[in-house]
């Protein structure tokens, strides 16, 4: 009878930071330009002191492209895995997550039409007010999916049934709104097919632009209002009347946390394109080690998220060096296997 | 407070869901008292229990709590402080252990980002010790029997330490003497604890045996309220449930009662 305290969850946020760090520094120093260890701390330290006196070529290869790609992996990889939680708390299924459930595809496509539109009217480069242009349009595309998928399911009283045909709405919009994007982008775009592929897949190679800001709070934001909610979700867990009858206002903290996960998943998307799987595996890491309460939950998917996606994107553009994979690959390597898992496990009944 | 105060009210409460469910219902729970509520199948049981709790909202008509506060100005975790309700299938979460399963009763009384205290630790034990489910507290709820999910269920209502207690078909799909040992709890907590307690229950004579009060329902409207003996009499449940009964009269104001199934059988001895 453990009991969750904020000591526990602090000690554990701690441990993960501590991992994440370890593993940022790591992958910092892998690549096709290895930068010692050594050095890239003492770049990193001159940057913090304010000492930018070296010159050092090897410091616009960490400043410019290692070190902003390591922190954009991690914001993405924390505000999939969030949202996966949030999404397997509402539906009480553990195979819910951004990405099956078409909400991913559907911010992706939110963010194609905005690109195409944006370049018809040729505000096409990010900039003044329409940074937050782009994560907008890519939350309406994730709100506009939940929405499908719910109407795609149609209603059903028995709780796990109705969650089961969300899942199957989900997957069956996420297919078809991922060719409508193969359409969108083959039919407006001349070049960079490359580019547009990997995006679609999910990559962190490109350049990111002045919308990171607004992306970065609304993650961080996202997060502390859905971690607010944790307990109440912890007995929405239960099911509807057991929640109801313990004080939780369900309609309205289940309408929040749906706006909130489509935002965070949406913005996310808008700059990273719809990465698989990463709020499947990530809260499964987190109940195998820190159990199913979700106020321990998602402080550690959180950093999970994290962690494996900066692993993730690490191996993805060091494995087949000089050529980078896309992320996405690598995170559906690993989830495709353990959504297998779940299922299965699921139908044996067995937790 | 004392005995027999009146705790919730019901005051001509009418509900619809696609066809009327229930109609001008009235009644009052008071402290120290267990009341029963029996009914045929779709005489609105259920539902009555749903509007208690401020679940639903009544058509028309309103709920009282206290004889002044309208359930309907509250928010849901007030009620939660002051009504605990049981209900029909009551959720359990299968791989929470016991422990966990009965503490989350103190969530009404969390602050929004609040965590359990050693005192909500030791309410929840003492809600376990209550319903004899000590020696399982780190059993995993998929590991215990029916009885025993029943009476983890009764545990986290009691952990809310509220006022007043809503069973609805509590004792239904468990053994006889599961539903003896049962209801035996119930009586004697509402006792311990001076609670208004409400149980709606499919079984005559455990609440013809364990009720201090008795409503006696059909078709969403209240027929019959009052003490066991001027209720459940043979005119009555003749009248709701079209069969002949046997009743017969025990000391401190309880019934027996038994249907007659086979009627040329009862003639012929």
């Amino acid at each position: 009878m453990k009991r969750i305290s904020k000591g526990r969850i602090l000690g554990a946020s701690l441990v993960l930071l501590g991992i994440w760090f370890v593993i940022a520094l790591l992958s910092l120093n892998i690549g096709s330009v290895p930068i010692p260890v050594r050095t890239s701390l003492r770049l990193l330290g001159g940057f913090f002191l304010g000492d930018n006196s070296g010159g050092d070529p090897l410091a616009s290869v960490l400043f410019s492209v290692r070190l902003p790609r390591i922190l954009l992996g991690s914001l993405v990889g924390a505000a999939l895995a969030t949202a996966g939680a949030a999404f397997q708390a509402l539906l009480r299924n553990p195979l819910a997550d951004p990405y099956v459930l078409g909400v991913s595809t559907g911010a992706s496509m939110g963010t194609i039409l905005y690109s195409i539109f944006a370049g018809w009217l040729g505000f096409a480069a990010a900039g003044g007010g329409m940074i937050y242009a782009r994560p907008l349009a890519a939350f309406l595309g994730a709100v506009f999916t939940v929405w499908a998928v719910y109407v795609i399911a149609g209603s059903s009283y028995r709780a796990s049934e109705s969650s089961q045909r969300l899942l199957l709405a989900g997957i069956v919009l996420a297919s078809f709104l991922s060719s409508i994007n193969v359409f969108l982008l083959t039919s407006t775009s001349k070049a960079d097919i490359r580019g547009i592929f990997y995006w679609l897949i999910g990559d962190l190679s490109r350049p990111v632009d002045a919308s990171i800001y607004p992306v970065t709070a609304l993650v961080f934001g996202g997060f502390f209002l859905i971690y607010l909610f944790s307990q109440s979700l912890n007995l929405i867990g239960m099911g509807e009347t057991d929640a109801m009858v313990l004080g939780v206002e369900v309609k309205r903290i289940r309408t929040c946390v749906y706006v909130i996960a489509s935002l965070i998943t949406g913005a996310v998307v808008s700059v990273s394109g719809p990465i698989a799987y990463i709020g499947l595996i990530c809260p499964h890491m987190g109940r195998m080690m820190f159990g199913s309460d979700n106020r321990i939950l998602f402080p550690t998917v959180f950093l999970f998220g994290a962690i494996f996606t900066l692993s993730a994107d690490t191996v993805a553009r060091t494995v087949l060096s000089p050529t980078e994979l896309p992320v996405g690959i690598v995170t559906a390597v690993c989830g495709a296997p353990l959504f297998i898992y779940l299922l299965h496990r699921r139908g044996g009944g067995k937790q | 407070m004392s005995e027999g105060l009146v705790m919730l009210e019901a005051r001509h409460v009418s509900f619809d869901y696609h066809r009327p469910i229930l109609r001008d219902i009235s009644f009052s729970l008071k402290r120290g008292t267990v009341t029963g509520i029996i009914g045929p199948n779709g005489s609105g049981k259920t539902t009555i229990l749903r509007v208690l709790d401020g679940i639903v909202r009544p058509l028309s008509g309103e709920v009282v709590l206290h004889g002044e506060q309208p359930l309907a100005a509250l928010k849901r975790k007030e009620i939660a402080r002051y009504i605990a309700m049981v209900p029909q299938n009551g959720g359990v979460y299968h791989y929470q252990t016991v422990f966990q399963f009965a503490i989350q009763g103190r969530s009404p009384h969390l602050s929004l980002l609040g965590f359990e205290t050693t005192r909500d630790e030791e309410i929840a034990l003492e809600a376990l010790e209550m319903t004899q489910l000590t020696p399982y507290l780190d059993s995993r709820v998929s590991e215990i029997s029916g009885g025993e999910k029943q009476r983890l269920l009764l545990a986290r209502a009691l952990v809310q330490q509220t006022e007043i207690l809503l069973l609805d078909e509590f004792t239904a799909n468990l053994d006889i003497n599961y539903q003896v040992e049962l209801m035996r709890l119930i009586q004697r907590i509402t006792r311990e604890r001076n609670l208004a307690t409400l149980v709606v229950s499919h079984e005559i004579n455990l609440l013809g045996t364990f009720c201090d009060a008795v409503i006696l329902m059909s078709q969403g409207t209240i027929c019959y309220q009052g003490s066991i003996q001027e209720v459940l009499t043979q005119e009555h449940l003749k009248q709701i449930f079209g069969l002949d009964f046997s009743v017969r009269s025990l000391a401190g104001g309880k019934v027996e009662v038994l249907p007659i199934i086979n009627k040329e059988e009862l003639h012929e001895n």
